[in-house]
């Protein structure tokens, strides 16, 4: 299949699950081909839909970043157009407002940087660790350890974290240019090395974190020296997250609960271990977020395998948007009840 | 929603909280800019400082309504604020729209509501389906219900339902005899009592029936022994208006005294009945009718300048029903309805009675001199005729030769002669000594006496007669046309 550069690429935003994923995908696609999108029907499927302000936050930066031109950039706007220039490192600063994640703007807009000619520094505010996105330590122990197998020179760092509601965080994110990125399989996980559960509270008693802590400890029978309670007083907001990191020499996966007012601690730490659990009861490496998270940059690369949890809807949405804007196919086969084989050739 | 720049209005005692908001604000919506603008209060629950700072603040704002959008937010501030701030975006000293926000009503949900309200009641479908709905009442109040069709009539009426509800200013309605201008004063009453606008009543009095010191003595009231004859104190009927509306039909009949009075109980509000040494108050406004042509009386000299230029504001020219053919079927319902409810009897005709009937009424044999009084004569006559049966086309035959020949030698909008003359002296008449005869006789009706009359109307020749009758002149004048003096006076009175 070819499609003339120039003529945008028609993206109908009320594919798969409809939300704000399958207008980050295309975001990064079109700044990484240099091939202009037009997607309608954004967030069709959402009781608000159209733009929000946290998506308008993603396509602002986007639009910095690669000299983009915009038409539709407006909140409630369901019809966007995109016609990207190339891309440019450099120092940016990217804010977004109360419900806005950093790390889903830092999703639109890593791997472009990444393979920009130009090194990059970026200061992002607001949260960093939201509902409903990656939390920032996620992005950092999971996701960017295997894309630096692929090439990816970054660091980022979490200066202070951001909660939701309140938001105030921010995080120092330094990217060095690649010419490409690497193939790479990732079909096991190695040994296991360590594991580690960690409770971080802001603004409320710190008891809450030491009864997630006692709850994890008991589930995955951990020992004292892999529990972790982080009490973060410089964040602005109030706000609680729990994870348990698990580490093999292949990768590491991590798994995120988020504390909300009403929710009790020890359910949250409960649910928390549930897909950790489940995690360990296969042996494919790649868990259901990381598998989302990796098809983008596989894709990029041209090429790749992974064995993976789950298939998860954002991964559907995603495999559609990936062989609109790239020459790829991928393909998955179900190998038992918890292991799927993802594969991803150049040149369908 | 993303609110560009927020406008933090705080005192000067509040800085530090002003400050917390202001960065609060600025790292929960990055997008925005925070201007703050100190005003000290000293007493925030008063209305008159609160306002006029409030004001102050939109007058000095450089709002640029082309590029921007405003929003005044109701949330915080004492109950005057909120108040204030209401009506300055009512009046569009705010040109923007009203913004109330709160908490979440999920209980653990961070992100709050907020609603926008916009004071453009057009621009809400059911309520100006609502105004709608009420103006049309209001409109079939003042046409009593009669479905009229004709374009000019009905945005009058329109009009005058607007200045009915909205003005406590006088009405002129002008317009030939019987075209109903007693039937819209009465409606205009019931519109504005339905409306809670008036709490009075409603007075009407023919002009032309009052007379001397009795004209005086009736509208503004006298005391006991105030003139020969006052052997009782009464009110007048300016002071039983009071709150209410007077209609004073056939104004230009009035005399020249009254009018200064009336003008004076207008301006003022207040007016000295006969032989009172204090005056009385009382509100009233003026609906006045007339079919006499007012700015030709004032020329004449027969009606005050001041008290005209008083009355002539809102100004409505009834059509005579001859110059609205299009509502005559409706308004031949509404006779029927109106003969039903007074004779408890149903009045309908037969389908070819009635298409004879609205053929003829519409066509332009029908001259409708009289107007709707000559329509609900006729209604009434084919009712009666009818009785208890259908109104057939034998009937409709009659009533048609009676008008034809009621009307037959009148000219187009003039009954003066009509009223006067037997349609066979009329038809006797030369159209010069027509002519002559109806301006003398609109003379005389001016008149008090047959010598003021007279020396009106022979107000040159007189000068030069070593002794001057006029009045006989007059007389013998009248006399040639089979006329005199006192039933040209009597035909007025009972004429409207």
């Amino acid at each position: 299949m070819t499609t003339l550069p120039d003529i945008p690429i028609e993206v109908d935003g009320s594919h798969g699950e409809g939300g704000g994923q399958i207008l980050r995908s295309s975001l990064a696609l079109s700044m990484l081909t240099g091939r202009p999108f037009a997607i309608r029907n954004i967030r069709a499927g959402r009781q608000k839909p159209g733009l929000l302000r946290q998506h308008l936050a993603a396509v602002k930066a986007a639009g910095e970043i690669s000299h983009a031109g915009l038409s539709g950039a407006e909140l409630c706007s369901a019809e966007l157009g995109f016609q990207p220039g190339p891309v440019d490192g450099g120092s940016y600063h990217f804010a977004v407002g109360t419900a806005g994640s950093t790390m889903l703007i830092l999703q639109t807009i890593l791997l472009p940087l990444c393979l920009a000619r130009e090194p990059s520094e970026v200061v992002l505010e607001g949260g960093t660790h939201n509902p409903f996105a990656p939390p920032f330590d996620f992005l950092h122990r999971a996701f960017l350890p295997v894309i630096a197998r692929m090439g990816a020179k970054v660091r980022m760092k979490l200066e202070k974290p951001g909660f939701y509601p309140a938001g105030g965080g921010r995080v120092v994110v330094h990217v060095e240019p690649c010419p490409a990125l690497r193939p790479i399989d990732l079909l096991e996980r190695g040994e296991l090395k360590s594991r580690a559960a960690v409770a971080m509270v802001s603004n409320i008693p710190l008891q809450v974190a030491e009864r997630e802590l006692k709850l994890g400890r008991r589930r995955l029978d951990l020992g004292e020296q892999e529990l972790q309670a982080i009490n973060a007083t410089e964040a602005d907001g109030p706000g609680n997250v729990f994870m348990v990191v698990l580490e093999f020499s292949n990768l590491t996966e991590l798994f995120t609960g988020f504390g909300e007012l009403g929710t009790k601690a020890e359910r949250l730490a409960r649910k928390t271990c549930d897909q950790a659990e489940r995690y360990l009861k296969s042996d494919a490496p790649v868990g259901d977020y990381l598998a989302d998270q990796l098809l983008l940059p596989m894709a990029v690369a041209g090429g790749g395998s992974f064995r993976c949890t789950a298939l998860s809807s954002h991964f559907q949405t995603n495999v559609g948007v990936i062989e609109q804007f790239l020459p790829i196919k991928i393909t998955t086969g179900r190998e038992d009840r918890l292991a799927w084989l993802v594969t991803i050739n150049a040149g369908a | 929603m993303v609110i560009d720049r927020l406008e933090l209005i705080h005192d000067s005692r509040n800085s530090d909280l002003a400050e917390t908001v202001s960065t609060d604000v600025l790292q929960v919506s990055p997008e925005s800019e925070v201007s703050r603008t100190v005003i000290d209060w000293k007493n925030p629950w008063d209305f008159e400082e609160v306002y006029g700072k409030l004001l102050d603040f939109c007058q000095a704002y450089p709002f640029n309504t082309d590029e921007e959008q405003y929003l005044a937010h109701l949330t915080t501030g004492t109950h005057v604020a909120q108040i204030c701030l209401f009506l300055l975006t009512e009046s569009r000293h705010l040109p923007g729209m009203l913004v109330q926000t709160g908490p979440s009503r999920r209980k653990n949900s961070a992100l709050g509501t907020c609603h926008i309200i916009d004071l453009n009641l057009s621009r809400y479908d059911s309520i100006a389906a609502r105004y709608h709905v009420r103006a049309e009442q209001g409109l079939d109040f003042l046409k009593a219900g009669i479905k009229t069709r004709n374009r000019k009539f009905n945005s009058m009426i329109e009009q005058i339902e607007r200045v009915a509800i909205n003005s406590k200013s006088p009405i002129l309605i002008m317009g030939p005899t019987g075209s109903g201008k007693t039937q819209l004063a009465k409606r205009i009453y019931a519109l504005k009592r339905s409306r809670n606008q008036v709490k009075g009543e409603l007075v009407s009095v023919n002009c032309g029936t009052l007379r001397g010191d009795a004209a005086m003595a009736a509208l503004f009231g006298h005391t006991k022994g105030a003139f020969t004859g006052a052997d009782v104190e009464r009110t007048g009927l300016l002071k039983t208006a009071d709150k209410g509306i007077v209609f004073l039909d056939e104004i230009s009949e009035l005399g020249l005294d009254e009018q200064a009075m009336l003008l004076h109980a207008l301006e003022e509000k207040r007016f000295r009945p006969m032989g009172a040494d204090r005056e009385v108050e009382s509100d009233f406004q003026v609906i006045a009718g007339t079919n006499q042509d007012l700015h030709e009386c004032v020329r004449r000299g027969n009606f005050r300048a001041d008290l005209f230029a008083r009355i002539n504001l809102w100004t409505y020219q009834l059509p005579g029903l001859a110059e609205r053919r299009e509502d005559i079927e409706p308004n031949l319902d509404y006779e029927c309805r109106r003969f039903e409810e007074m004779h408890g009897r149903k009045v309908r005709f037969n389908k070819e009675a009635r298409k004879l009937y609205l053929d003829f009424a519409t066509g332009p044999e029908a001259k409708w001199s009289g107007n709707f009084r000559d329509l609900s004569s006729s209604v009434t006559r084919m009712a009666t005729m009818a009785g208890p049966k259908r109104i057939n086309e034998a009937i409709v035959d009659g009533e048609l030769e009676r008008l034809r020949s009621q009307w037959m030698h009148q000219h187009p909008g003039d009954d003066l002669l009509a009223d006067l003359l037997t349609p066979d002296q009329l038809a006797g008449l030369d159209l010069f000594d027509q002519l002559g005869l109806r301006e003398t006789i609109r003379i005389c009706r001016q008149h008090e006496t047959l010598s003021e009359a007279g020396r009106r109307l022979f107000q040159v020749s007189r000068l030069r007669k070593t002794s001057t009758n006029d009045a006989n002149r007059l007389k013998k004048y009248l006399e040639r046309f089979g006329l005199n003096w006192s039933w040209i006076r009597e035909t007025r009175m009972t004429s409207d």
